[in-house]
């Protein structure tokens, strides 16, 4: 069962990560990233180390995401000009 | 061009990570502690009165490699600060829609809540000064996006950001130099005096917590920084445009 859990888990991170890397639309790729890090998390949280599931978890899927977000739509906004 | 290129990089690459992932140890081999482990689980509590025996080793045992990393978000706020600090205009944003700001707002205490909860009892549980900081920052950064960042700065204005920042990390060196005066050494726990407790109350563990809220406040402060730097100089885009 958690060999299961643990295996899908891996998986879908490497298939996050190979979408972060393929789009070519930067705001699917910041988004890619984040299901990156939560399944990260989850992966941490399965692997017995909490503390790190959980800083994966706000620094990864939260903040990173906020900012990565808000540096995609500044560049953005400055290349349509 | 390019395609060579990186095939000829990744590829070594890709089997240098194979042979060092068939290299990891195994769970059975795994079971075998190193040194520091053995010490810290035999010891830890005792030495530090924290249950969480990460947060014992993150603020006493390398209590001084988080004074590093705390330098280390210090000097990134900083230089995103002046990389940001040319020419900005006042903030301009309305934010979202009024359904969002109520709904937002009636969550903001808790999560303001569960922030303050991973920072206290860091020394308990999983989590600890850092995560719970983020929380914080991220709550910040929430009010500036769903209210505006004309509202947020009216919640937690620059100056106080920058203020709370700088307090937090004058705050961890001056319980580290506490250590220094009372003949511990700098950043000792225990040996400086701080009480023990009980381990496993809220009120344990000596000087951990307060170093863990100093963490979180200074943390939180800085990384919202960084993210309304960011956003001032968008507005300053935008109005250009």
């Amino acid at each position: 069962m958690e060999a299961a859990l643990t295996n899908s888990l891996l998986i879908f991170l490497l298939i996050s990560a190979l979408f972060a890397v393929h789009f070519r639309d930067h705001l699917s790729a910041v988004l890619a990233l984040s299901v990156f890090s939560t399944s990260m998390s989850v992966l941490f949280a399965v692997y017995q180390a909490p503390d790190v599931a959980l800083a994966e978890a706000v620094v990864g899927a939260g903040l990173g995401t906020a900012l990565f977000l808000i540096a995609v739509s500044r560049t953005r906004s400055k290349r349509s000009d | 061009m390019i395609k060579p290129l990186s095939i000829v990089v990744l590829v070594p690459l890709a089997v240098v990570l194979c042979f060092a992932l068939s290299a990891l140890p195994t769970p059975a081999e795994r079971k075998e502690l190193g040194i520091a482990s053995k010490h810290i689980r035999a010891h830890g509590v005792n030495d530090t009165g924290a249950m969480n025996l990460v947060a014992a080793v993150l603020f006493d045992y390398r209590g001084f490699d988080t004074l590093g990393e705390v330098t280390v978000i210090f000097s990134a706020v900083a230089s995103v600060g002046l990389l940001f600090s040319v020419r900005r205009l006042p903030n301009t944003s309305e934010g979202l829609s009024t359904i969002t700001k109520r709904s937002i707002g009636a969550l903001v205490p808790f999560i303001f809540l569960v922030g303050f909860y991973i920072v206290m009892h860091g020394h308990l549980s999983p989590g600890g000064g850092f995560q719970g900081g983020v929380i914080w920052g991220s709550l910040l950064i929430l009010l500036g996006i769903v209210y505006g960042s004309r509202y947020a700065e009216g919640v937690v204005a620059k100056e106080s950001r920058t203020v709370m920042e700088s307090l937090g990390a004058l705050a961890f060196l001056g319980l580290g130099c506490v250590g220094l005066f009372a003949g511990g050494g700098f950043l000792a726990n225990l040996a400086a005096g701080y009480p023990r407790g009980t381990p496993g109350a809220i009120t344990s563990a000596g000087v951990i917590p307060l170093l863990s809220l100093m963490v979180g406040i200074k943390i939180g402060a800085g990384l919202a920084a960084i993210f309304y730097a960011m956003v001032n100089e968008g507005m300053e885009v935008d109005n250009d445009a």
